[in-house]
Formats: structure tokens, sequence, C-alpha cells
């Protein structure tokens, strides 16, 4: 069983409105959203999830 | 070859609380640098784009090309849609204009580079330039070449996503309960109503509501913001905003064009928006009223007091967190009382059932209220439900 801290991140950028919702509900900092792409810090990143719950359309995945 | 800017004033975002910002430093005499990441300012946008009109005059805004419509009031609808409709005047003019967001950003950025500020597109911070605990400027990216623009004073306008107060060491952090999530759609043959911005409450949009703001000619905008705090699945802002609309036939017939998301910070005013050398502002600061989710006119008030403390801080070569002091008092002195009022009855309004909603409407619908506020209310609603206002016994 992989440590919650291994699991990949990612937001799918088909559904991904890039909105930066996620970027300002991350309690780390560790997204960044650049123009039309997001990207994580996975070093910082805890999988809290909060950016899961945060996202409107559901873009975020982890795992 | 590394290329170094310098400015008085680096600004960090050409929204409408930046732009602001940039202009009232420039006319005030600083040198302006304002930076946007995006190609194009004020797109893609992400707003529900209502916006009251009574400020415009304040900040030096003039009514211009980016306005959609004039609406003459709000409607409230209660979870079994039993109506209250608000009106400017006992509103207190919170209701005005439906604007296309993007002129509107566009055309305050005009103003601003009108004003004499320098404007750089596809520029992203990306952290900042820091002396000790001072930030004297920003790295930034511009088409791919990375570099860095000193400044004597850097102003974090970087909107709710903001990185920039965090980099540079203010909490700006939220929690779930302190932020919507929120959905639009601008969809077209749909019938709203153009007289009027439409707000739907209760459990159709937890911690939040659903929005309807006319454009005109058979369009709106459609949206929603639910508090993260109650999102249960992912993507329920769409879920909850999808389901509203099948459930009324004037939408469900209507067609998606534009899809818009973004969150909304609907917390308590921030304890600490200055640092040494640098200032927040706009929806960065988490000036966003926690009750409406509006955030352009208290990000252009601040932006206006921003900008001139600004130039201020540039012409006495102080810009030390104790000078800000000027622009943390300036702002709180005109916004605060309200945003933390209004907090104080979102932090309510997310804790009522759809029933005492439905109380607080249908009594408020039957009685003509000549001024609206929150006393006025409790006292005509207790004086049909007295156990309805038990609860709110705080604000009497």
């Amino acid at each position: 069983m992989p440590s919650k801290k291994s699991l990949h991140i990612e937001s799918s950028g088909q559904v991904c409105i890039y909105c930066g919702a996620c970027v300002g509900v991350c309690p780390l900092n560790c997204i960044y959203l650049d123009e039309t792409r997001i990207t994580f810090d996975e070093k910082v990143c805890t999988r809290c999830e909060i950016c899961v719950k945060g996202c409107p359309v559901g873009a975020i995945e982890i795992g | 070859m590394s290329t170094e800017l310098s400015t008085d004033v680096l600004v960090i975002g050409a929204g409408p609380a930046g732009s602001m910002t940039a202009k009232w430093a420039a006319k005030a005499g600083a040198s302006v640098l304002m930076i946007e990441k995006r190609q194009e300012i004020g797109s893609p946008v992400r707003c529900g784009e209502g916006m009251s009109k009574d400020w415009l005059k304040e900040v030096g805004i003039t009514p211009g090309r980016w306005i959609n419509l004039e609406v003459e009031g709000a409607r409230i609808f209660s979870p079994s849609e039993k109506v209250f409709e608000i009106n400017e005047k006992s509103a207190g003019n919170e209701v005005g204009y439906v604007v296309e967001r993007d002129a509107f950003d566009k055309q305050l950025a005009i103003d601003a580079a009108n004003a004499g500020v320098e404007i750089r597109l596809k520029t992203a911070a990306l952290g900042m330039l820091k002396e000790g605990s001072r930030v004297v400027g920003a790295k930034v990216k511009h088409f791919g070449e990375t570099f860095d623009i000193r400044a004597k004073v850097t102003i974090g306008a970087d909107g709710f996503e903001s990185q920039v107060g965090r980099w540079a060491g203010i909490p700006t952090n939220i929690a779930t309960r302190d932020m919507d999530t929120c959905l639009q759609y601008r969809m077209t043959n749909v019938d709203s109503d153009v007289r009027y911005c439409d707000f739907f409450l209760g459990k159709v949009a937890p911690g939040g509501y659903v929005w309807v703001f006319p454009k005109g000619d058979g369009l709106a905008n459609v949206g929603i913001g639910v508090q993260v705090s109650q999102v249960k699945n992912p993507a329920d802002a769409k879920t909850y905003l999808d389901r509203w609309i099948d459930k009324h036939p004037g939408y469900a017939k209507g067609k998606k064009i534009d899809m818009v998301g973004g969150g909304v910070s609907i917390s308590p005013p921030l304890k600490q928006t200055v640092t040494d050398g640098l200032m927040l502002v706009g929806d960065a600061a988490r000036m966003i009223d926690p009750l409406t989710g509006g955030g352009i006119a208290n990000g252009c008030i601040a932006g206006k007091i921003c900008g001139t403390v600004a130039a201020e801080s540039v012409r006495s070569g102080d810009a030390s967190k104790e000078f800000f002091q000027r622009y943390e008092k300036g702002w709180r002195a005109r916004l605060e009382e309200k945003l933390y009022r209004n907090w104080l009855a979102k932090e309510k309004l997310v804790s009522l059932s759809d029933e005492t909603f439905d109380k607080i409407v249908e009594v408020l619908a039957g009685v003509r209220l000549e001024k609206l506020n929150v006393h006025n209310i409790l006292k005509a609603v207790h004086t049909k439900y007295p156990e309805v206002t038990r609860e709110f016994e705080a604000f009497l």
C-alpha cells in the first residue's frame, strides 16, 4: 500500500477550466496556474484533497 | 543574459484592483509597471458580471461601453420560490449594472495606461525578491525568459488565487468554510427578466446561492456558488447547477455558450494586508463581500487608496509596513465594518434550513420595508415568526 504522499496528483487538461479555484484553496500554496496549465509541486503537496473539493468541475485526480 | 527591470511601483495582476492601484499611483507621480500573466487583460472572464454602481464616481470610473444593461432591482427566491423583491433604493444601491467584465477590465487598464502606467502581458510572477523579510520586487517569467523586477513598492493584486501574499509572508490561507467554489454558464434562449438580478437560496446551493444575471436578448449568466466545506463529491458545484437548470424549464431550454469557474472567498477581513515593501489589494486581500460574493467595488475602492499610498511611500522613501498603515487603516475605515457585518450575516445564512428561508422570504414579500437592513428585516420577521428571529438576537 503506497503512502498517500506517493500518489500522483494531476488536473485533467480536458476537464480543467483553469479557473484557479484550486490555487486559492491550497493550504500549502503548491499549485500553480499558468494560463491554461495547472502544475502541482508534488514534493510539497500532502494530498490533503482540499483542492479536489474546491474544484468546481472535478478535474483534479489523485492516484 | 539576464534582464533586470526596476520601477517605483510594481503591480502584480491587471484586474480591476490592480489597474486602479496602478492608475492612482501613476497619477500621484510614481513610475508604475503592471504585469499580467495572461495574454489578454480581462479574459477569460471569471465573474457573474453583476455589480453595484454607487461607488464608481468615488474611484474615478466613468460609465462606458462595458455596461451591458442596468437592472431595476434584485429578487430573492426562497427554496419553495417565494419571491422577495429589492429595489435599488431600499437596497442602498446594492444592485446596478450587469457588465461585460472583459471590456470593463480592459477599460480600467486603458485608464491606467493613459495615466502613464507601463503594462506587460504574458508576465507571470514566480516569487518575491527579498532583502531579509522585506519585499523588493518579484522574479518573473516573460515569454520563457526569467528575470527580476526590482521595485520600491510591490502590490499583490493577483486575485482570489493570490500567491503573492503567501510568498511575502502574509497569511492569506482560507479555510474550506470560507470559500465558495463557483461555476457559471452564459446561456442563450432563456427566460430571464432583464429588470432583475435573481438569487436563489437554500439547499439548491449549500452555503451559497444560484444567480441569474440577465444580459439582454434572452442571454443570461446562470451560476452557482457552493461552500467548499459543504462539498460532498468532486464537481458538486456543477452537479448542483445542472440540477437547478434541469428543474427550471425557462432555463433547461437554453443553450450554453460559455463556461466560467472560480473561487470566491467568503471570509472575514484579513488581519494584515501589508508587510515591508508590499501591499495586497482586492480579492488577493480577501476583500470580497462575504455575503454577496462581489469583489469589484471593494477592490477598486481599496485600489485607489493603495495607489495613493504607494506613491506617497515612493516620495518619502519609506516602504516599511509602518508607513503602509496609511493604507491598512484607510481601506479598513472605508470597508471593514460592512465586510465584518456581512460576514456575520453570511455565517447565519449558511446555517439556515430551507423552511426558515421560506418563512423569512414569505414575510419580506408581504411587507413594505422602506429601508432594507438587517434590523428592519428582523423586526418584520419577528412579528410573524418570533422563533425564527431568536437565532438572530446578536444582530438586534
